[in-house]
């Protein structure tokens, strides 16, 4: 038809070959992007995300490990597709002498096309579905028995927390109370009890692949088990107003002797009436 | 602008009268007319207009993540309220007053009366209104952006306690003022959607019979009717949201025995088929062009319109997976994980449906080509993306993460602006009777997709790393002030930079050549749906002689015509057929 | 609003539509009502929420009880107003012009039920339940309020229709539709009364 068709007269001739050189360009970009990305996935393995983030709680492996997955397979159709996609392109680019295939309504044989990657993708999602849902379970749904509880209060803008002092037990005299610093003994397993005094905020910790809203007027349980010291951004993952962006908060996850350490010298300044210190 | 084509024919009117030559006033003529085609040009024009908006508010805080609280260029200061402010409202703009506005209302408006040959939409007056309530709704959105304590900064999906108090949300009047807007724009929508299926199902042209009707079609119609079987709750939600704010309900506030999730629920059941209500038309638009610039049948029809309708249903029930870790109960997570991975399966198959056309295939790559076939590509890496959050595992870690946002721009660029610009420089000719610069264009569509993977693909990498959404500053959290983060920010916002220059190519090839572009034939791709077979534009009552559709609107390069397209109204051989223009 | 005719200006040398199985404006307002139906099952769902956050006495004791009896007939009026559209209807279509007074009575009949609801109202204020007076009082003016909305509107429907059929311009669309979209108030209401005043 195009002869007659100023719209591609406009482009002109000229542009054909430009186009099939940027279309091979594409292709071969494409390629060479692929190959990357797969020899980096193949080198990285397990902790590929981990080296992105690190992975500092007990399930943050297994969080990890659903994403790779996933990018495994959703991976391998996006590939496939982009390759089939861009092939045809390349294969049946508009040149002279080149028929177009006109499929009627009976011949069904390309409908293979479909059927199969149909019952592939069918298959892929049950695994993915069942990944995801094991683990869900295992992080939301179920927790190993606490070492220790703590309390988490959000409120516009800044988090409480209500660390059990030495009886390990909270609601007690001796609890100690922090702001925006959580303290945490690194290998025990914590619950926290999530709480928000007035809108909606959410408890995040990124290294420990942890992530739960505070919904006022409840408390929501959770837990957490950290696997390496040190001190880790909380952010509040949940819109809460103007402060929103400035609701940071620290996670000191320390050592017994560090911990023991923390509770004790709050301990000693809790001369403070009410028996708590702003550590 | 819009004026010329109308103009060409001077021949407009709301009711009754036949004379085609006497001019109007231009008030009447351009916004009191209750033409098709000219309410469609007002909402792209609108459409238009709020899309600037809604990407410069984009730029400026984009600007502000890559260089924290230095002055940004052409505004200044971004303060933490305007940061969520300008968020909120390029959210809302861009899907409500954007993508809803273009894809379903200006090219629905637009395609469906001229592609099942009729003269009109079947209610006209209520057109002309859905138009005028759309337009009452962007002027108040507008509004509550100067509205002492500024416009409403709660996020696009304004989850109460936050949105229904002002003590918390800070913006009195400006939280109302969006909520009204929003409802507002929904009923317009509601307006526009009965319209659009009642004329799809009564006012087709004899002879078309349901597998005849053009795909864009059916997508707009499938889109409508998903829109008016999930927004109700919304509105219902909404004025309850309303009346918690001015009129000391508690419906949402915990402490009085309300519940802050109920709104959720009631946003996302709306939210989610929202999403896909978007969709359908961008998909509707591609399958229009790729069989006319690989001149062959569209690959699967059946399957095409089943994906979707299986789409349409199964999009019902995945609502929750926006509210994994919002304290529903865990237990829900698992079905909702389910249900919301099994929606790849109907996508997958549309998809592969695209592509497939491809096969065997003769394919020009002209503009609007282009922008069909880069919504495959870019699309497909929004979809799976989505994947990693519908796991339910996976999406404790990208809950409201830039991995998120990257997976929604993945898939909302494609349809608001891909496909938008896909349409629009597809039907530009029969729009407005002139042919865009293709050379421009080209141009235009390079600097714009390359910019886009610019801006988003680094962002993957920075939500996974721990970037968060909604925040103004990340100055504030150690952890996300490394060099390779801040690196990733700045090439996204320096390419945001860019692509919003680019729009400029294009503003100026739409508007030139809707006075100065070659004149257009009325059927210059030699396409087989009916909106081609009238003149470029169409004068109001599209068809001189009412068509007869004799076949399906995908029949190119038929093995036994020497011409390699056949038009639905064409009679069979040998009952006097029409001259097809431009052939093969 | 979608009581509006199908636009077919007759133009010559163009061979007519074929005339679709349902009219225009009933296939409008069909579809108007199921959005109409999806807001009210929005509208249930929240209250059944509300209900079930607040366990044990809901309505929580010690706030002025619903005046259950009045409603109940009143109720009985809006159905039978319900009935006599539908009478007007059968008889239009029978082509008797007895269906102008059928419609008069129904529109009378609605316009009753109004009156009484707006009575009530005035009674429940005085008594101090206000509209933020609880959540549960909300939900009651919300879902009695909402349904109030839409009466008023679709009585302005059936006054349409009386006042056209008066001048001999009411269309079959026309009828149908404003029943219609009565009809649907008048089926809504009895799940209301239900869900709001008696559990
Ligand atoms: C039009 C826009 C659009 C579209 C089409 C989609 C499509 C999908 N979205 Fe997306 N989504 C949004 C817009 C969109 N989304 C927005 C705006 C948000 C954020 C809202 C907010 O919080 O502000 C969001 C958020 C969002 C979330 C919540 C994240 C969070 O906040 O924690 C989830 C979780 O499940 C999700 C999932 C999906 C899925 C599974 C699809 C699926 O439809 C994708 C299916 C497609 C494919 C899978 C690709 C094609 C298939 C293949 C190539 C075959 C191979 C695939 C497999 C084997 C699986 N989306
Ligand atoms: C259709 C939907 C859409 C589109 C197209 C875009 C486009 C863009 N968005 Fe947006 N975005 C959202 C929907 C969209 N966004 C939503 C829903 C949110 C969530 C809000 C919230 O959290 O509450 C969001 C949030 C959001 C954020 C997160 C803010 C935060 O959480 O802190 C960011 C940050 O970078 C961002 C950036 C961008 C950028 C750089 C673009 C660029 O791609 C934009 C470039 C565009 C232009 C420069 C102009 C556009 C084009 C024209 C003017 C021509 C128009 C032509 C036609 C329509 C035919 N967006
Ligand atoms: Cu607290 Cu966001
Ligand atoms: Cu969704």
């Amino acid at each position: 038809m195009a002869e007659q068709h100023p719209s591609h007269e406009s482009g002109g001739s000229g542009w054909q070959p430009l186009a099939r050189s940027v279309y091979s360009l594409t292709i071969l970009g494409v390629v060479t992007v692929i190959t990357a990305i797969l020899l980096y996935i193949f080198a990285g393995g397990e902790d590929l995300i981990a080296r992105l983030i690190p992975a500092n709680s007990s399930f943050a492996g297994d969080i990890d490990f659903v994403i790779l997955i996933i990018a495994g397979l959703v991976g391998f159709w996006f590939f496939a597709s982009i390759f089939a996609f861009f092939a045809l392109l390349y294969q049946s680019r508009r040149r002279p002498g080149h028929k177009p295939e006109y499929l009627g309504k009976h011949d069904h044989q390309l409908h293979t096309w479909i059927s199969w990657p149909h019952w592939l993708v069918i298959a892929c999602d049950l695994i993915i579905i069942v990944v995801a849902v094991k683990v869900w379970h295992q992080v939301k749904q179920v927790a190993p028995p606490a070492d220790t509880v703590v309390r988490v209060t959000a409120q516009q803008w800044g988090w409480t927390f209500r660390h059990p002092g030495t009886d390990n037990k909270l609601d007690t005299a001796d609890d100690i109370v922090t702001i925006d610093r959580l303290h945490v003994p690194v290998d025990k397993v914590v619950h926290f009890e999530l709480q928000s005094k007035d809108v909606m905020h959410d408890f995040s910790v990124p290294v420990f692949r942890l992530k739960q809203d505070a919904v006022p007027g409840r408390t929501i349980n959770g837990w957490f088990k950290p696997t390496k010291a040190g001190a880790f951004d909380i952010q509040c993952a949940e819109m809460c107003g103007i402060g929103h962006g400035l609701m940071p908060a620290r996670i000191f996850v320390e050592t017994p002797e560090q911990h023991a350490a923390f509770i004790e010298d709050s301990a000693r300044n809790a001369s403070v009436p009410g028996g708590q210190s702003i550590y | 602008m819009a004026s010329h084509s109308i103009a060409a024919h001077g021949h407009s009117d709301s009711h009754g009268h036949h004379d085609a030559h006497h001019e109007e006033h231009w008030f009447l003529k351009y916004c009191w007319s209750t033409d098709h085609k000219m309410i469609a040009k007002q909402y792209l024009i609108t459409g238009l207009f709020m899309a600037l908006i809604g990407g410069f508010f984009a730029y400026v805080f984009r600007w502000q993540l890559a260089f924290p609280n230095q002055p940004v260029p052409f505004f200044g200061v971004v303060t933490p309220a305007s940061y969520n402010m300008m968020i909120t409202q390029h959210g809302t703009i861009m899907i409500f007053f954007v993508a809803m506005p273009v894809l379903l209302a200006a090219f629905g408006n637009y395609l469906i009366p001229l592609m099942v040959g009729a003269d009109d939409m079947v209610f006209p007056r209520l057109n002309r209104a859905s138009y005028q309530v759309f337009l009452i709704s962007s002027i108040i959105l507008i509004w509550s952006f100067f509205v002492p304590g500024g416009g409403f900064g709660g996020a696009w999906t304004a989850y109460p306690p936050l949105s229904a108090g002002s003590q918390f949300n800070l913006t009195p009047s400006g939280s109302t003022l969006w909520v009204v807007a929003v409802a507002v724009e929904f009923v317009a929508f509601l307006m526009g959607g009965i319209n659009f299926i009642v004329t799809a199902m009564n006012a087709r042209a004899p002879g078309m019979k349901f597998e005849d009707v053009p795909m864009a079609v059916w997508m707009i119609v499938i889109a409508s009717v998903m829109f008016m079987m999930s927004v109700g709750p919304l509105i219902a939600g909404s004025v309850m949201l309303i009346m918690d704010q001015n009129f000391g309900t508690h419906f949402f506030d915990p402490r009085t025995g309300g519940d802050p999730v109920l709104w959720q629920h009631l946003f996302w059941f709306f939210g989610h088929p929202e999403v896909y209500v978007v969709l359908l038309p961008a998909l509707g638009f591609l399958a229009e062009i790729l069989p006319v610039f690989s001149r062959k049948k569209l690959f699967g029809y059946r399957t095409l319109l089943y994906s979707s309708i299986g789409t349409a249903c199964l999009s019902f029930f995945v609502w929750a997976h926006h509210q994994f870790i919002s304290g529903i109960d865990p237990r829900m997570a698992n079905v909702f994980a389910a249900t919301t991975v099994l929606i790849s399966i109907p996508i997958a198959e549309i998809m592969f449906v695209f592509i497939a056309t491809l096969y065997r295939s003769s394919i020009q790559f002209t503009v609007p080509m282009l922008w069909a076939l880069s919504f495959v590509a870019e699309f497909l890496v929004g979809g799976v993306t989505g994947i990693f959050l519908g796991a339910s595992g996976a999406d404790i870690h990208f809950h409201d993460t830039y991995f998120v946002l990257a997976h929604f721009h993945y898939t909302f660029f494609p349809i608001a602006i891909i496909g938008s610009f896909a349409g629009l420089t597809y039907w530009f000719p029969k729009m407005f009777g002139r042919h865009l610069n293709e050379g421009l264009g080209k141009l235009h569509f390079w600097i714009t997709i390359i910019s886009f993977n610019f801006i988003w693909m680094p962002l993957f990498f920075t939500g996974i790393m721990g970037d968060h959404r909604r925040i103004y500053s990340f100055t504030n959290f150690p952890d996300l002030m490394t060099p390779d983060r801040i690196l990733l920010r700045e090439i996204s916002s320096v390419a945001t930079a860019i692509m919003g220059v680019a729009q400029i190519l294009f503003f100026a090839n739409f508007f030139w050549s809707m006075y100065k572009g070659r004149k257009a034939e009325d059927n210059p791709y030699g396409a087989n749906t009916l909106e081609w077979r009238c003149p470029s534009p169409p004068p109001h009552g599209n068809f001189a002689v009412m068509p007869t559709v004799y076949r399906g609107p995908y029949e190119y390069s038929h093995p036994d015509r020497e011409s390699d397209f056949w038009p639905q109204d064409e009679p069979p051989a040998g009952q006097g057929s029409v001259q097809p223009e431009g052939a093969h | 609003m979608a009581v509006e005719g199908t636009l077919s200006r007759p133009v010559s040398a163009r061979p007519e539509r074929p005339e679709p199985a349902i009219p225009h404006a009933v296939f409008g307002m069909v579809l108007a009502i199921i959005c109409e139906m999806l807001f009210f099952s929005g509208l249930v769902a929240a209250f059944i929420v509300g209900e079930s956050a607040n366990p044990g006495a809901w309505p929580p004791p010690g706030q002025p009880r619903f005046p259950v009896e009045v409603t109940g007939v009143n109720t009985l009026a809006l159905l039978a107003s319900g009935v006599l559209a539908l009478l007007a209807n059968r008889a239009h279509g029978a082509g008797r012009p007895s269906f102008v007074g059928l419609l008069t009575a129904a529109a009378v009949l609605g316009a009753v039920f109004l009156g009484v609801q707006g009575v009530e109202w005035q009674g429940l204020i005085r008594e101090g339940l206000t509209l933020s007076y609880s959540t549960h009082a909300s939900f009651f003016y919300l879902l009695v309020g909402m349904h109030a909305a839409h009466a008023l509107v679709a009585l302005g429907g059936l006054v349409w229709a009386v006042a056209q059929a008066r001048k001999g311009a009411l269309g079959k669309g026309g009828l149908v539709a404003a029943s219609l979209f009565w009809g649907f108030v008048v089926l809504v209401w009895p799940v209301l009364y239900v869900l709001v005043y008696l559990l």
